[in-house]
C-alpha cells in the first residue's frame, strides 16, 4: 500500500516575498503512477529576424535528417529531435494591397495569422490575439506565469520602424487584443524578478530589508528549502540542490552583466543589466527560461532573437555592419557571406541551449522530450522579402506526439497557421481553425 | 528603415533544394508588390482541366491581357501533374525563368491534388518531353511533384487578398473542383464574397443542351458551385464554343514570334485529328476582360442548375444572379481576330528584369 503523500506539482520555496518554483521531483509523483502523470508539453516560439540565406539552411533531400547545411551544423548533433518543415508560408506577411514594410507585416502576423493595419500610430491585428495568447487564455491557470515574452533588444513601442509600420509590430511577436502587444522583457533583472516573484508582493518593510541584504534570493527562501529538504530522497535532493546551483549561477551572471557597461548599438540603448556580448546575452536569458520551463512556471513562450528589421551588428564575430542592411546584400557575395555568418551564429547560441534543455532529465526521459521548440523566421530570403517557405525548425518531442528526426517539405503556400493548429492540438487547446489556415499539418507524427 | 527596391539576387532554389526543379513559377501571379504599372482591369483567376486546346488558347489570352486585366492565379481541376506543369512551362514563356523579386513573389500552380483523374493527354506530355539540341528541356519546368504546386483553394485566397473588393473575377473552364472548394472553409468563402465580381463558368450549354463532361467529373462541385457562388455568374456554353472555333491552321503564324511555344506544340500534338479549337473557354477570357466590348449578347436573369445527368438547365428569374453568353454571328469575325490577337500577342519585357521572351 502506497500510503506517501505526493508532494504538489505547483511547489514553491517561498520567503520574504521570493517564491521559487520547483524542478518535477519524483516526489511530486506518487509510486506507481509516473506514466499517467506525463510531464506537461512546453511551447516556445524562438524568433530570428530578416530572413535566412536559405541556400545554407534547406537542405538538398527530404526524409530522415543527415548531413545539415552550414547554417544549421551546429545542430547536428540534435538532429533526432528535429523536424525541419519546408513550405509553409505566410501571405499575410506579404504587401497585398498595402505594399512595403514587409518586416513590420511579417512580424506581426507570424502568430496572430493576421493582416497588420499599416500605421505608425495605431497598432492593430485582425485577430483576437496571437496563438501564444490563446493557450495561455487555456492554460495559463495551470502555472504562475500564463505565458513568457522575451526579447534582446530595442524596447520602442511607438514610431516608424518599417515604411509606416510602428515599432509596435516589429519588436512584439505576442498579442493579448487586437490592439494590445505583448513587449517582450528586455532587461535580464526584470526577467528573473518576473520568474522568481521577487518584490512582487514585498510589504514595504520586506522590501526594504531585501534592498539592505542584496544577496542571493536563495538566502530569503532558506528556511523553506531545509524543511522540503528534509521531506525529499536522496535523488530529488540532488535535483534541488543542482537546481539552486542553476538559479545561484544566474544571479551572479546577472551581477556581473549589470557592471557591464560596454554598448551593444551606439543608436539604441542597451536593456539594463544585459551583456554586450550575444552569445552571454542569449545564454543568461535562455538559461532562465530553461529553469521557468523545468519548474513550470508558464508553458509557452515566445522569444525574440533581437526584433524584427533588427540593424543590429556582430563584432563578437567581426562583423560591423547591421544586419539589416546586409541582408539586403543584391547579390553582393561578401555581403552575402555575412548573412550566413549572423544566422549561423545564431544557430549556434541556439544549439548551445537545445544542448543544455537535452540534458535536463523529466520524468522517465528528458525536459527536451516534452518541449516543441519553433526555431525559425517570418522571412525566408530577406533580400527579397520572400514570405513563403519560411525556415521553420520544430525541435522537441512534443510529449510524444512528435516523430522528429526527418525533414518534410509540403506543398507550396501551405499556410504557416496550419502549423499553429497542430501545435495548439498538442498543447490541448483545441480549435477548429485559426488565421488562414486550411487544416492541420500532415505527417509530424508519422517517421 | 525605409526599404527601398534593390538589385536581385542570383536565382535561388526556393527552398527546396536538390529536387532538381526550378523555383515555383506561375510568374504572372505576382504578389506583394501590388499592380503592375498600367493595369486598369481586374485580376483573373484561371481554373481549368487544361485537358483541351481551348483551355491551353485560352492561357495564353490571359498571359497577353496588358492593361485589360492581370492574371493572379492558376489552376488545374482534376488531378493530372502534366496539366499543371503545362501551365508552369507556359508561365515561363511570357514571364521568364526566375520571377519574383523584391516585395513581389510568384505564386506557383495550383493543382487539385484529389480532384477528378485523367489519363494521358497528348496535347501536354508532347511538348513537356521535348529537349534542346543541348539535351535540356525545351520548356522549363517547376512541376515535378505535387509538392511544386499549391492547395488550389489556398493559393486562390492568397491570390484574391491582392485584389480591391469585387474586382476579382474567375473563370472556370474544367470541373467546378476548386472553386466549389473555396466555398467549404468560412475564411475563404468570405474571400470570395468579398472580393470576386464575377465568376465566368464556360460549362454546360444554354439554355439547355448536352451533357459535359466538365460537370459530370465532379457534379457535386457544380451543383453546389451554381447553387452558393456568392458572384453573379456568367456562363458560357458548348454552343459559344462551338460558334467561335479557333482554326488550326493559322496557329504557326499566329505565333510566329516565338520559335517554339507550348501551346503551338501542344496543338501539333493533337492534329490531324482536330483542327480547330472550340473557342468555349477562349470565349469566356475574351468575355471576362472585355466585357463592354459587345462581343457577346447576355441572356436575362435567371438561374441555372446542374441535373442529375450533368446537363445544365437554365430558368429564367428576375432576382437570379446567373446569366449566359448568346453567341452573335455577326460577329464571328471580330470574335475570331481578338481570339487570335489576345492568344498570338508577343509578350513585353517587364522593365528593369533584363527578361527577354524565348
Amino acid at each position: 500500500m502506497i500510503t506517501r503523500k505526493a508532494l504538489p506539482r505547483r511547489s514553491f520555496l517561498r520567503g520574504m516575498g521570493v517564491s521559487i518554483g520547483l524542478p518535477f521531483l519524483d516526489a511530486m509523483v506518487p509510486a506507481l503512477s509516473w506514466a499517467a502523470k506525463k510531464p506537461p508539453v512546453r511551447l516556445v516560439f524562438m524568433y530570428l529576424p530578416n530572413g535566412i540565406d536559405m541556400p545554407n539552411w534547406t537542405p538538398d533531400y527530404e526524409g530522415p535528417l543527415t548531413t545539415l547545411p552550414r547554417i544549421l551544423k551546429p545542430l547536428e548533433p540534435f538532429r533526432d529531435d528535429i523536424l525541419m518543415l519546408g513550405n509553409l508560408t505566410h501571405n499575410y506577411g506579404r504587401g497585398l494591397l498595402d505594399g512595403a514594410g514587409d518586416h513590420g507585416r511579417c512580424c506581426a502576423s507570424y502568430l496572430t495569422g493576421a493582416h497588420v493595419k499599416k500605421s505608425a500610430t495605431e497598432l492593430h491585428v485582425d485577430a483576437p490575439m496571437s496563438m501564444d495568447q490563446l493557450i495561455a487564455g487555456k492554460l495559463g491557470n495551470q502555472t504562475p506565469l500564463p505565458s513568457l515574452e522575451i526579447g534582446m533588444e530595442d524596447p520602442r513601442q511607438t514610431g516608424s520602424c518599417d515604411s509606416g509600420y510602428s515599432c509596435g509590430y516589429t519588436n512584439n511577436l505576442s498579442w493579448k487584443s487586437e490592439t494590445q502587444p505583448m513587449p517582450p522583457i528586455l532587461n535580464p533583472r526584470m526577467l528573473f524578478e518576473r520568474l522568481f516573484g521577487a518584490n512582487a508582493d514585498l510589504t514595504p518593510a520586506e522590501r526594504q530589508r531585501q534592498t539592505r541584504i542584496r544577496g542571493s534570493i536563495l538566502d530569503f527562501v532558506r528556511e523553506s528549502t531545509r524543511q522540503l529538504e528534509g521531506d525529499l530522497g536522496p535523488t530529488d535532493r540532488r535535483k534541488l540542490d543542482e537546481y539552486l546551483t542553476d538559479i545561484r549561477s544566474i544571479e551572479q551572471h546577472l551581477e556581473r552583466a549589470s557592471k557591464d557597461e560596454t554598448p551593444i548599438r551606439p543608436d539604441v540603448p542597451k536593456p539594463a543589466g544585459a551583456p554586450a556580448d550575444f552569445a552571454e546575452h542569449y545564454k543568461l536569458l535562455t538559461d532562465m527560461l530553461t529553469i521557468a520551463l523545468k519548474a513550470d512556471l508558464t508553458r509557452v513562450c515566445t522569444f525574440m532573437v533581437t526584433r524584427e528589421g533588427t540593424s543590429r551588428s556582430y563584432r563578437e564575430i567581426g562583423i560591423s555592419d547591421g544586419h539589416h542592411p546586409l541582408t539586403h546584400h543584391g547579390g553582393k557575395l561578401d555581403q552575402l557571406a555575412k548573412v550566413t555568418q549572423i544566422n549561423e551564429y545564431h544557430a549556434k547560441s541556439f544549439a548551445g541551449w537545445v544542448s543544455r534543455i537535452a540534458k535536463v532529465p523529466e520524468g522517465d526521459g528528458r525536459l527536451l522530450d516534452n518541449m516543441m521548440i519553433v526555431y525559425g523566421a517570418s522571412l525566408n530570403d530577406g533580400n527579397r522579402h520572400v514570405h513563403s517557405d519560411l525556415p521553420t525548425l520544430l525541435v522537441g518531442r512534443g510529449g510524444g506526439t512528435l516523430k522528429p528526426g526527418r525533414r518534410i517539405v509540403y506543398r507550396q503556400e501551405t499556410p504557416f497557421c496550419n502549423l499553429h493548429l497542430s501545435l495548439m492540438d498538442r498543447m490541448g487547446v483545441d480549435v477548429e481553425s485559426f488565421g488562414d489556415s486550411s487544416d492541420r499539418l500532415t505527417g509530424l507524427e508519422n517517421a | 528603415m525605409q526599404d527601398q527596391p534593390k538589385p536581385q539576387a542570383p536565382p535561388q532554389d526556393g527552398g527546396r533544394g536538390g529536387r532538381g526543379t526550378l523555383p515555383p513559377a506561375n510568374p504572372a501571379q505576382i504578389l506583394g508588390g501590388g499592380r503592375r504599372g498600367g493595369v486598369q482591369g481586374p485580376g483573373i483567376l484561371f481554373d481549368s482541366d487544361m485537358g483541351h486546346i481551348d483551355a491551353a488558347l485560352a492561357l495564353a489570352m490571359l498571359h497577353s491581357l496588358g492593361p485589360k486585366g492581370q492574371l493572379i492565379a492558376v489552376s488545374v481541376s482534376n488531378s493530372n501533374l502534366e496539366a499543371a506543369a503545362f501551365c508552369d512551362a507556359v508561365a515561363r514563356v511570357y514571364q521568364g525563368p526566375s520571377p519574383g523579386g523584391f516585395g513581389r513573389t510568384a505564386l506557383p500552380v495550383g493543382l487539385a491534388a484529389n480532384g477528378p483523374k485523367s489519363g494521358a493527354v497528348p496535347m501536354l506530355s508532347a511538348p513537356l518531353a521535348m529537349k534542346k539540341p543541348d539535351g535540356s528541356m525545351m520548356f522549363p519546368q517547376g512541376v515535378k511533384d505535387v509538392r511544386d504546386t499549391a492547395d488550389p483553394r489556398v493559393l486562390y485566397h492568397n491570390a484574391l487578398l491582392t485584389q480591391k473588393d469585387g474586382a476579382g473575377i474567375a473563370i472556370l473552364a474544367g470541373p467546378a473542383t476548386d472553386l466549389a472548394g473555396m466555398l467549404t472553409l468560412k475564411s475563404h468563402r468570405e474571400v470570395v464574397a468579398a472580393k470576386v465580381g464575377l465568376l465566368v463558368a464556360a460549362v454546360g450549354a444554354y439554355p439547355s443542351g448536352a451533357s459535359d463532361p466538365r460537370v459530370t467529373a465532379d457534379i457535386q462541385a457544380a451543383r453546389r458551385l451554381f447553387a452558393e457562388w456568392p458572384s453573379p455568374i456568367v456562363a458560357v456554353g458548348a454552343e459559344i464554343g462551338a460558334a467561335f472555333p479557333y482554326a488550326g491552321s493559322r496557329i504557326e503564324a499566329d505565333f510566329s514570334w516565338a520559335a517554339t511555344h507550348p501551346v503551338v506544340e501542344a496543338f501539333r500534338a493533337l492534329q490531324p485529328q482536330i483542327l480547330e479549337a472550340k473557342g468555349q473557354a477562349m470565349a469566356a477570357v475574351l468575355y471576362a476582360a472585355n466585357q463592354k466590348e459587345g462581343y457577346f449578347k447576355l441572356s436575362e436573369r435567371g438561374t441555372i442548375e446542374v441535373l442529375n445527368d450533368g446537363r445544365t438547365r437554365f430558368t429564367p428569374s428576375a432576382t437570379g444572379k446567373h446569366r449566359y453568353l448568346i453567341a452573335d454571328a455577326g460577329e464571328k469575325d471580330r470574335v475570331i481576330q481578338a481570339y487570335t490577337e489576345m492568344a498570338s500577342t508577343k509578350p513585353t519585357p517587364p522593365a528593369g528584369r533584363g527578361f527577354r521572351p524565348q
